[in-house]
C-alpha cells in the first residue's frame, strides 16, 4: 500500500504541510517495499490558479492508496481524488511525517 | 504558530475593519498579512512604512517573434479573446486582451509565440504605527489577485512569524469562495466569518461555511449591522446553531465604522463600546484556537 503525506520536507522529521495543492513536497512511502518516493512539488505552487487539482493529478498518477494531510483537499481536488478511489486522512498539520504516520497507525486520523 | 483567517463571502460587510481591530487588539506576538490584494486596504488604517519591495511575476503574454512568424493567421483564428488582430502587414497581439492562455503558442505551425511571465505587482513588508510587521501586495492595472499571490504573502508572514517566535498570523482574506480564498484558508487554524444581516450576505455566509467545513477547519462568527434586520440575524443565529458555528460578536449598525477610516484608525481605537465587544470576540478567538 501506498501513503503519500504532504509535507515541508523530504524526510520522515520533516513537518506535514497543512496544505494540499500548493504543498512544497509529496512524501510518497510504500509499506510493502519499505521504499519512500519524494516528489518536490514546488512547481505546483508557480501555477497562479488550479493548484488542487494539480497535486490531485500528481498522487494519482503515483498510484497511492492513501493521503495523509492537514486540511484536507478543496473541492477540485477532492473530486479528482474521489473518482480514483483515494482515501483521504485529515488532522496532521501539526505534525511529522513520522508521527502523522503513527496517528494513522494508530487510527487517529479523521477520514474525511 | 496558529494561522487565524478573516473572510466573508460577501464583500462590504466590514471585513477589514474588523481584522483591522483584531490587528489592534491582538498581542505584540502577531504578523498581520493583507491577502485582499484585489482591493487591499487594510494599510490604509495602519500606516505602513515600506521595508522592501519585490516584483511579483505571475501571469503569462503571448509575444510573437516576427523573425519565425510566417503570417499564417492560426493564432487569429484560435484565439477566443479577440486578442489578436492583424495591422498593416502583420498579425499582432494586444497587451490588454491576452489572457495568456498559451492556445496560440500551442498551434504556432512556426513556433514563433513564446509566453512572457508579467510583471503583475510587488510584494510588500511594512512596518506598522501596531508595531507590528504588515505583510501585504499591489496589483497592478488589470492584474487579478490568485491563490499563487495569496500563497506568497501568507508564506511571507509565516516564515516571518517562524523566524521571530511569534505565535499568530492574522489574514484578511478575500470575499468570494474562489481560488484566492481557497489558498488563504488552506493550512489555516482558525476562520472568523464576517457577515451582515442581507440576503446576499446570507446567501453568501452560507457558501462560505460549506467551503470551510471542506477543510475542517475550525470557525466563528461576527455579525455586523445586526440591527438593521432583526429577522435576518435571526436567521443567520439559527444557521450558526445548526451547523454548530460559536457566535463570536453582534455588533451594531454604526457610522463610526466610517468616522474611524476617516481617521486613519481601527473602529476599536475609535469606539468604546465596538472596542469592548470585539475585545471579547477576540478572547473567544483566542480560546478556541
Amino acid at each position: 500500500m501506498k501513503i503519500a503525506f504532504t509535507s515541508t520536507g523530504n524526510s520522515w522529521d520533516s513537518k506535514i504541510d497543512p496544505r494540499f495543492g500548493r504543498a512544497e513536497f509529496i512524501f510518497i512511502y510504500d509499506d510493502e517495499t519499505k521504499n519512500n518516493d519524494i516528489v518536490d512539488n514546488s512547481g505546483v505552487s508557480e501555477h497562479a490558479h488550479g493548484a488542487g487539482p494539480m497535486t490531485a493529478q500528481i498522487v494519482t498518477e503515483k498510484k497511492v492508496d492513501i493521503i495523509i494531510t492537514g486540511n484536507g483537499p478543496g473541492g477540485n481536488a477532492a473530486r479528482v481524488i474521489e473518482s480514483s478511489g483515494i482515501k483521504v486522512f485529515t488532522g496532521a498539520g501539526d505534525m511529522t511525517v513520522k508521527e502523522a504516520y503513527d496517528a494513522y497507525k494508530k487510527g487517529n486520523l479523521t477520514q474525511s | 504558530m496558529k494561522e487565524i483567517v478573516v473572510i466573508s463571502g460577501k464583500g462590504g460587510t466590514g471585513k477589514t475593519s474588523v481584522t483591522a481591530s483584531f490587528a489592534y487588539l491582538s498581542s505584540a506576538n502577531t504578523v498581520l498579512a493583507d491577502c485582499d490584494v484585489d482591493a487591499s486596504d487594510m494599510h490604509l488604517l495602519l500606516k505602513p512604512e515600506l521595508i522592501s519591495s519585490e516584483d511579483f511575476f505571475s501571469s503569462d503574454l503571448a509575444v510573437i517573434d516576427y523573425d519565425k512568424c510566417a503570417g499564417c493567421g492560426r493564432c487569429f483564428e484560435v484565439c477566443r479573446f479577440k486578442a489578436v488582430s492583424f495591422e498593416l502587414d502583420k498579425f499582432k497581439i494586444s497587451d490588454n486582451n491576452c489572457e495568456g492562455c498559451g492556445y496560440c503558442a500551442n498551434v504556432c505551425p512556426s513556433s514563433a509565440i513564446t509566453l512572457v511571465k508579467q510583471n503583475d505587482g510587488n510584494l510588500y513588508i511594512s512596518d506598522t504605527r501596531l508595531g507590528k510587521k504588515l505583510f501585504h501586495a499591489e496589483l497592478g492595472p488589470g492584474a487579478e489577485n490568485s491563490g499563487k499571490l495569496v500563497a506568497k504573502v501568507k508564506n511571507n508572514a509565516k516564515k516571518y512569524a517562524r523566524e521571530n517566535n511569534l505565535n499568530i498570523v492574522l489574514v484578511d482574506g478575500s470575499p468570494g469562495v474562489g481560488c484566492p480564498v481557497i489558498s488563504s484558508l488552506s493550512g489555516a487554524n482558525f476562520v472568523v466569518l464576517v457577515t451582515e444581516p442581507t440576503t446576499s450576505g446570507i446567501h453568501d455566509l452560507s457558501r462560505v461555511i460549506q467551503l470551510v467545513k471542506k477543510f475542517h477547519i475550525k470557525m466563528g462568527c461576527v455579525i455586523n449591522k445586526t440591527d438593521i434586520n432583526y429577522k435576518a440575524s435571526d436567521g443567520i443565529k439559527k444557521m450558526l446553531v445548526a451547523e454548530n458555528i460559536p457566535l463570536l460578536a453582534e455588533l451594531p449598525y454604526s457610522d463610526n465604522f466610517t468616522h474611524a477610516m476617516i481617521k486613519e484608525v481601527t473602529v476599536a481605537e475609535y469606539d468604546k463600546g465596538i472596542r469592548s465587544m470585539l475585545q471579547d470576540a477576540w478572547d473567544k478567538i483566542n480560546n478556541l484556537i
